[in-house]
């Protein structure tokens, strides 16, 4: 046929106009449009019942109250309670991001249990003569700490380790403070419950004194700008103002950069402007003789009280400092992180242990942490997977109890940190929680808070199983004003005055071979955190990013150091590396660093540091 | 059938008001966006600051030296300009409305082509673009909130007030029988969570709300007043070095500092 | 010559207005039953079940949409008729407690919200305005899906001809939302239904 190819392009050129009069063209163009909206990739939110649940955040001692909004049971969000009487509705942002945890990437999903149970086993027995079995808890008080110390009471040579309590086992009420000096302590940024802070913060004058100007520093009433390390220095010359206000203070005033007159009025404000408080960031000795001093004992300082436990269970091992037991004498050591606490630098911990061959074992549910360092790391659940009681926050001053319940359920194969203990120690210490609920109501006092109505019914009117199932539902217990302290810890009176020289001035060596003093930007590791705190310090610049560190540019340039890159972060406790950025409002002498676990490995309290180059 | 007709109320303009001397730094409000808006962490191997933070926390100097080296802490989100509101005059796709009846620019991420015309448009840089399809670590979608729809990569997203509470307000109030929501049915999740109460949020039609009051107040200020954009939010200091930072035609000297 | 030209063009014009007219809506849609053969009327009728039974409100106003398994077990654990699809669905779902996967003809998509309860309440729709006579039909239409863009035919298109067409009910694409709030003078700006 002729033209047969022009043919085909006729049809062609009529097919195309009249495609174009159809619908095909067009709605091939929308749904390639949607098509790629509707990316594989991108995941679709699950729809069902939303409800709402009631339980306390287990991630810092605050223990604030939390109300998890549900789909089909599994928390979606996480709220505060408002009106609560402890956290008055407030969360932090490691709170707001609680439920994530459980599917952190960093989760420990398994762990050598039977192994662990064989090997504990097995040395505790052939245990040599003054080798002990430890158990070292980062959160005293809880329930599970009173399992360990029972166990711990019922094996031959058991020793309880804790981190020291905070101020000396006192405890705070921020209400009746009219003025507070706060010795480089985060007061607005993760101290006590924040909740109970901002609610508090109107009634009090407030004075930070810190080398730079932290985010407490800079809504402070007034920001005291001292040198780097001189907190001791202050709080003791202020305290010997106090005493004898003919005390030389030329030491004082030049540690500290301070004139003699500013010191003096200083310590005049405070008694004027009473009743005061004194709080540092480091457990300062100086600080507490300054609070006495004050006359803190008895107004803003409290006896630090916790929950009534049943009387079998004070048969029970004493709490007892790391540093206070013999080096080389620990055979098995067991390490509850599975809730964060006080970290101690791993190099303290470790000349404890005996030489040959200690069984370490640790119950956590990341893989960062003593977990690097133990023979066994067993895994445990995590906030909001499991059950357990917070003991009360430093700012309560009356004793407190509330559950931080689960509200999902833990994958299998977890381990309960506290059968696991009891178990090896042979004592039984099933349903522990409920035993101590009991004896809180047994015991009449105070008020229960229930979340979903918001009110507080004296426990008197309260059914034990009402009271255990409202526990379940993140109520909490408080013991009234004028009820005797349920259980007192630490010391009976005040703290008796401390005389001595401070002690930066004590050690030379260590500042010219450390020179830098260490402060601690924002609260805990945030890598231990939801991903989504990547918004903090990777996607703005809020936070410092965890094992980074910003020094001023000359202590940079000092330490050989160029710009924005890598160094070596050296403490007497060891070395890691770290990220440097440099920062000019850091002052000179001071090195601010976001906490990661190799950080924490070697800064404990008051520790000095130096920077050298990669 | 008999039409029902909403009730002629007036419509809202939804407002806040950020007291900068309650802001701690503390965060709380950013992360509690992301988890109300499905916003995905910092994706693998990103470089820093490319990520989505529909609220956004900077820290402000008085450029001074120590020790006289003052700091501010000033949560930036969508402004919500009222007027001559930039991003919906560039958008080529017409994404971005105000809505007439809550006044809340609304950002539609499934009509954006990702040009991010709006992106420069807004004087505020409160628009972020999705560099990459969201990412969540294996386990972590089950936490994703029904209400808000993930959005993929190529589309630009921004504050929107937590409409999707405004919905399950109203859906609330439906079921009460009422066809209007009440003050304090409804509040954007950053206002929420601030343990601090800094970030305060109401109808500024409404002449009691918190935001309203404070647009009255001397000690008020909204960013970048003279471009005429008519931001619904008004943050107010008592210190007079902060806002007169907020109205300096360019901010303090730059101080040697890799942050912020 | 030039007519057989002009010929051959129209025959091509004919040929894709028919493929883009007639046989693109087909090849477009992909189309699977329901994995239950439900009868709506029968149960309508014999067990004297109202729309709400099984669709239901829950306390907060939200809806529940199509009922799970323990609904229809909570009378089905033993055989109520002697009809086959019953039998099936007992054996190979109630039996086994296995949720049957069903196809939502009206399933928005994820940035769509749509609020129930705003309109049987205070809209005073009745179900079958938008969801057309699917309450009284014996048997379950096959689900119609778009090839590419996963929707189903219900909830987004054109239906050039009304009632033409398999899936043709009354008002569930986004322009009959739109045009339903226009005529009852509601707003309809974008942030009323999308999220």
């Amino acid at each position: 046929m002729q033209r047969t190819r022009r043919d085909i392009l006729l049809f062609m050129g009529g097919g195309a106009a009249g495609a174009v009069l159809t619908p095909a063209p067009w709605r091939l163009v929308t749904d390639a449009a949607l098509w790629s909206e509707n990316w594989p990739g991108v995941p679709r939110p699950a729809r069902g019942e939303i409800t709402a649940r009631y339980t306390n955040c287990a991630l810092c001692p605050a223990g604030c109250a939390v109300r998890a909004r549900c789909v089909s049971g599994q928390p979606v969000s996480l709220a505060g309670v408002p009106s609560h009487p402890l956290s008055q509705g407030a969360l932090c942002a490691f709170g707001l991001t609680g439920h994530h945890l459980p599917y952190h990437p960093q989760r420990l999903t398994h762990g050598p249990v039977e192994e662990a149970a064989a090997a504990v086993s097995a040395a505790m027995a052939k245990r040599g003569p003054g080798e002990s079995v430890a158990v070292l808890d980062l959160r005293p008080g809880r329930s599970a700490s009173w399992t360990y110390r029972r166990s711990m009471a019922a094996v031959n040579n058991g020793l309880y380790l804790a981190p020291p309590r905070p101020l000396g086992g006192a405890a705070v009420d921020l209400a009746k403070a009219r003025i507070v000096l706060s010795l480089g302590a985060a007061l607005l940024d993760g101290w006590g419950t924040p909740g109970n802070v901002h609610a508090a913060r109107a009634n009090f004058h407030l004075i930070q004194a810190e080398p730079w100007q932290s985010p407490t520093a800079a809504l402070a009433d007034q920001w005291l700008p001292i040198r780097p390390g001189s907190e001791p220095a202050l709080a003791l010359a202020l305290a010997n103002v106090l005493n004898d206000p003919k005390t030389a203070l030329s030491e004082a005033a030049e540690a500290t950069g301070l004139t003699d007159k500013q010191i003096v009025e200083l310590a005049h404000e405070l008694v004027r402007n009473g009743p005061a408080l004194v709080l540092s960031a480091d457990d300062l000795p100086e600080a507490l003789a300054l609070n006495q001093a004050l006359g803190a004992w008895g107004r803003t300082l409290v006896a630090r009280a916790e929950a009534p436990v049943p009387e079998p269970w004070k048969k029970a091992a004493p709490e007892r400092a790391v540093a206070s037991v013999p080096d080389a004498s620990i055979r098995v050591l067991f390490i509850d992180e599975s809730v964060p606490g006080d970290h101690i630098p791993w190099s303290a911990i470790e000349r404890k242990l005996v030489r040959d061959n200690p069984v370490v074992v640790t119950f956590a549910w990341s893989r960062q942490g003593y977990g690097r360092h133990a023979q066994f790391a067993l895994p445990t659940a995590v906030y909001p997977e499991l059950t357990a009681d917070i003991p009360p926050a430093i700012d309560s001053p009356s004793a407190a109890f509330r559950l931080s319940a689960s509200l999902m359920a833990p994958p299998a194969g977890m381990v309960d940190a506290s059968a696991f203990i009891a178990k090896a120690a042979g004592i039984d210490a099933a349903n522990a929680l409920q035993q101590r609920a009991d004896a809180i109501h047994k015991s009449g006092q105070g008020t229960l808070f229930t979340c979903a109505d918001a009110k507080s019914t004296p426990l008197k009117d309260v059914k034990p199983a009402d009271f255990w199932k409202a526990l379940n539902e993140g109520a909490c217990w408080q013991s009234g004003a004028g009820d005797s302290p349920a259980h007192s810890v630490g010391r009976a009176g005040a703290p008796t005055a401390f005389v001595g020289p401070p002690a930066f001035l004590s050690s030379p060596q260590q500042s010219t071979a450390f020179p830098l003093v260490v402060a601690f930007s924002g609260p805990h590791a945030m890598s231990l955190a939801s991903p989504l705190m990547s918004k903090l310090y990777q996607d703005s610049d809020l936070r410092l990013a965890p094992n980074t560190a910003a020094l001023h540019p000359d202590t940079a340039r000092a330490a050989g150091i160029a710009g924005d890159s890598r160094a070596l972060l050296e403490t007497p406790f060891g070395r890691c590396p770290i990220a440097v950025v440099p920062d000019s409002s850091v002052p000179p002498g001071m090195l601010e660093v976001a906490p990661g676990p190799e950080v924490l490995d070697i800064c404990g309290a008051d520790t000095r540091a130096k920077v050298v180059a990669a | 059938m008999t039409s029902n007709r909403e009730h002629q109320k007036a419509a809202s303009r939804y407002g806040m008001t950020i007291d900068l001397d309650r802001c701690t730094g503390c965060g709380a409000c950013m992360v509690a966006c992301a988890v109300e808006n499905n916003v995905p962490p910092a994706h693998e191997g990103a470089p820093a600051r490319k990520g989505v933070t529909w609220i956004r926390v900077f820290k402000v100097d008085n450029g001074e030296d120590y020790p006289a080296n003052r700091s501010v802490f000033v949560p930036v989100l969508c402004q919500q300009c009222g007027e001559d509101t930039p991003c919906v005059h560039v958008c080529p796709q017409q994404a971005v409305e105000v809505d007439p009846a809550t006044g809340i620019v609304g950002q539609m991420p499934e009509r954006c082509l990702g040009c991010r015309y709006c992106m420069a448009a807004c004087p505020y840089h409160a628009r972020y673009f999705n560099w990459w399809d969201p990412q969540w670590p294996a386990g972590m979608e089950k936490t994703l909130n029904p209400n808000v729809a993930p959005r993929m990569r190529g589309v630009v997203e921004k504050c929107n007030f937590c409409h999707g509470r405004w919905h399950a307000a109203k859906e609330r109030a439906a079921a009460a029988g009422k066809s209007g929501i009440e003050a304090g049915d409804y509040v954007p999740a950053c206002v929420e969570s601030c343990p601090a109460g800094a970030i305060r949020f109401g109808d500024l039609n409404d002449s009691s709300s918190q935001p309203a009051l404070a647009a009255k107040d001397p000690h008020s200020f909204r960013l970048l007043e003279k471009l005429g954009t008519e931001p619904k939010i008004y943050y107010h200091s008592q210190r007079d070095w902060v806002r007169q930072v907020a109205a300096a035609p360019k901010p303090p000297s730059a101080k040697e500092s890799a942050r912020g | 010559m030039r007519i057989r030209g002009y010929l051959v063009f129209l025959a091509g014009t004919l040929a894709a207005l028919g493929a883009g007219w007639i046989g693109f809506p087909y090849a477009i849609y992909t189309s699977r039953p329901q994995p239950v053969d439900f009868s709506h009327k029968v149960h309508a009728e014999k067990a004297g079940a109202k729309c709400d039974d099984c669709h239901a409100f829950r306390d907060d106003g939200t809806f529940a949409g199509i009922p799970s398994l323990d609904k229809c077990a909570g009378c089905h654990t033993a055989p109520m008729g002697a009809t086959v699809a019953e039998k099936n669905f007992i054996d190979n779902y109630v039996t086994p407690n296995r949720e049957p996967a069903w196809d939502s003809y009206a399933r928005q998509p994820e940035n769509v919200f749509f609020s129930h309860i705003t309109h049987v309440k205070l809209g005073q729709l009745k179900c079958e305005q938008c969801h057309g006579d699917q309450g009284a039909s014996d048997k379950l239409r096959p689900y119609q899906e778009d090839r590419i863009s996963g929707y189903s035919r219900d909830i987004w298109g054109r239906t050039p001809f009304e009632g033409a067409g398999a899936g043709a009910v009354p008002g569930m694409k986004m322009d009959d939302c739109v045009d339903c709030h226009h005529k009852h003078g509601l707003s309809h700006s974008c942030l009323d239904c999308h999220k």
